[in-house]
């Protein structure tokens, strides 16, 4: 190990301590409020199952689009797509524990006619049947991308990185049908009578947002005191990046405002219900606060390119973004699962909460994640030193700064 | 304005970026340099300062959304108030779509516009390249030689290190601007 890696093996300590306090809170919860910890356990299970998710989405695009400019950097998404297992599991027990909280007729109850498919889709042993699945498929394909990328770190053959670009085709093409419905099926059918044809790509958009922030700031984080990607990871890579947050944030208040406005318009009972919910009355708030970290915020400050290449303005505005995440998660989740029956037998929305519950979980699993996430990226090459788009024009010193 | 303009040739773009460099940081003036297509990183290695095409956009992309939302309102909330489906006169939301659309249009041709406008270029525009080549695989720098302290000797002594093919001297045909 060399003196870079002290710097960042240092951290570890304050990362686990931290983690196992939050975890700890986190297990006191379950006994003294399930009802409160669950939507919290199932926000963070799914936040963290996305952005290793969005890891390995990057991965394979980049992989089919024949990219280089993200080689230099690319163990980065790697270590997120390599947290797979640990995130997947995680949500499976987070689901099998709340399986008894989704609003499916588990119980008998009577629902009308048009919700007949939906009512079939939603059988409890269907819909774990399915959650298995798409988590299996997943981590199967995302660990045969990272492996062959790190098979290619022997230099001589070029036939992992052909391979790769066929799994990750093939990824990518099952990815687009699988996450649309697992996001159905664990966040939509919170409230099993509505539905919105954008869920998938609100999803897609709110995921590949929220990991372009991280892969930002995990980069910036191991480029600074002479961390393992100093010198690789350049301001070029880190406007880039810029660029794609940029156009991601664009993309992902793009995506919401369609499913806002096609819903607001049409004005149909069924579909309305999750947005009269949570635009009026207390929650209110919440929503413009998730809007403005989401697009507004970052939008106009991503805008001037030196705001791109200064590494102190894209963290804090990759910080703004994961905050916008969990803003958003929480809009959708909590509102469903956090309610109470009136005594016309009513069922409402809790206002919005923030007390203990929420920070140790956010601490526990933000911590945690961190840990895991260094360990898996100091475990292998920092940079894939064979990969044949490595050198040009990912570390060429086009587009750099060192000219005068 | 300039009497002498010396140009240096390229057939590589790195040879080009650094001989540029070189050039800029020997302190000698640079009319220009002609390549086929970008070079990344020329226009810091000529010390170009940045675009203002971007405030354009950027302003005439406000200009469109503020404009085209100020306008729906005021023709379906003032002018002619419209009941759409019972919803308020001033709908915001049925209002962002077209703001969208008008700031993405305006802000598309205010750049492309205004970069035709700065450049000068128009349908039927004589094109004055300073080498033929220099639209295929040719590299040229051309270096303002009028003032004291540079001839073909000093130029070739800076750019000679970067395989330039060939340094020669050119008075331009006309007395217009040779930059674009």
């Amino acid at each position: 190990m060399t003196a870079e890696s002290e710097a960042i093996r240092v951290q570890y300590p304050w990362l686990a301590r931290l983690a196992v306090v939050g975890i700890g809170i986190m297990a006191v919860g379950c006994l003294v409020a399930p009802d409160r910890l669950w939507p919290n356990l199932l926000l963070g299970a799914y936040y963290v199952l996305t952005l290793a998710l969005g890891g390995a989405v990057f991965v394979a695009l980049t992989d089919v689009s024949g990219a280089g400019w993200h080689v230099a950097f690319r163990r980065v998404p790697e270590a997120l797509a390599r947290l797979l297992p640990l995130a997947s599991l995680l949500l499976a027990i987070v689901l099998l524990l709340g399986m008894g909280r989704y609003g499916w007729p588990h119980d008998g109850d009577h629902v009308p006619g048009t919700f007949r498919f939906k009512e079939l889709w939603l059988t409890p042993t269907f819909w774990a049947a399915r959650t298995v699945g798409y988590l299996v498929f997943w981590m199967w394909l995302a660990r045969s991308i990272t492996a062959r990328s790190a098979a290619q770190d022997q230099p001589g053959s070029t036939a992992e990185t052909a391979a790769n670009v066929r799994l990750s085709a093939l990824f990518l093409a099952i990815y687009a049908v699988t996450f649309s419905l697992a996001s159905i099926d664990w966040i939509m059918a919170l409230e099993p009578l509505w539905f919105s044809t954008m869920w998938g790509v609100y999803h897609f958009a709110g995921m590949f947002q929220s990991t372009l922030a991280v892969v930002i700031l995990l980069a910036l984080a191991w480029r600074q005191d002479h961390g393992p990607l100093a010198g690789i990871f350049r301001d070029d890579h880190l406007h880039d990046l810029g660029r794609l947050l940029l156009g991601f944030s664009c993309f992902w208040m793009y995506i919401w405002f369609c499913q806002y406005m096609l819903i607001w318009y049409s004005n149909l009972p069924e579909e309305t219900s999750y947005f009269i919910t949570r635009t009026h009355g207390p929650w209110g708030p919440v929503v413009i606060a998730s809007v403005v970290l989401n697009w507004l915020l970052p939008f106009f400050l991503l805008l001037p390119k030196p705001a791109k290449r200064s590494a102190g303005a894209m963290a804090r505005i990759a910080v703004l973004v994961l905050i916008g995440r969990w803003v958003d998660l929480y809009v959708m989740i909590f509102p469903a699962t956090l309610t109470a029956t009136d005594a016309q037998g009513v069922v409402h929305a809790l206002p919005p909460t923030f007390g203990i519950w929420e920070a140790a979980t956010l601490l526990g699993l933000a911590t945690a994640t961190a840990f895991c996430l260094s360990r898996t990226f100091l475990a292998r090459p920092p940079v894939p030193r064979s990969d044949p788009f490595l050198r040009e024009p990912s570390l060429a010193p086009c587009n750099s700064g060192s000219l005068p | 304005m300039n009497d002498r303009i010396l140009l240096a040739t390229f057939a590589h773009e790195d040879d080009l970026l650094a001989a540029t460099a070189a050039v800029r940081a020997a302190g000698h003036p640079i009319v220009d340099v002609f390549t086929p297509y970008a070079v990344h990183g020329l226009d810091r290695a000529m010390g170009l300062r940045p675009s203002r095409l971007t405030w354009v956009c950027f302003v005439c992309g406000m200009v469109g959304a503020v404009g085209m939302l100020v306008f729906q309102h005021w023709t379906a909330a003032i002018s002619w108030p419209l009941n759409v489906g019972g919803k308020p006169w001033n709908s915001l939301p049925a209002h962002v779509p077209v703001a969208f659309e008008a700031a993405v249009l305006l802000a598309g041709f205010g750049s492309v516009f205004a970069l035709l406008w700065v450049s000068r270029l128009f349908p039927g525009r004589q094109a004055r390249l300073v080498a033929p080549r220099v639209t295929d695989d040719r590299f040229v720098l051309a270096v303002d030689a009028s003032g004291p302290g540079i001839d073909r000797a000093t130029l070739e002594r800076v750019v000679g290190q970067f395989d330039s093919l060939a340094i020669e001297e050119q008075t331009p045909r006309t007395g217009g601007k040779a930059s674009c």
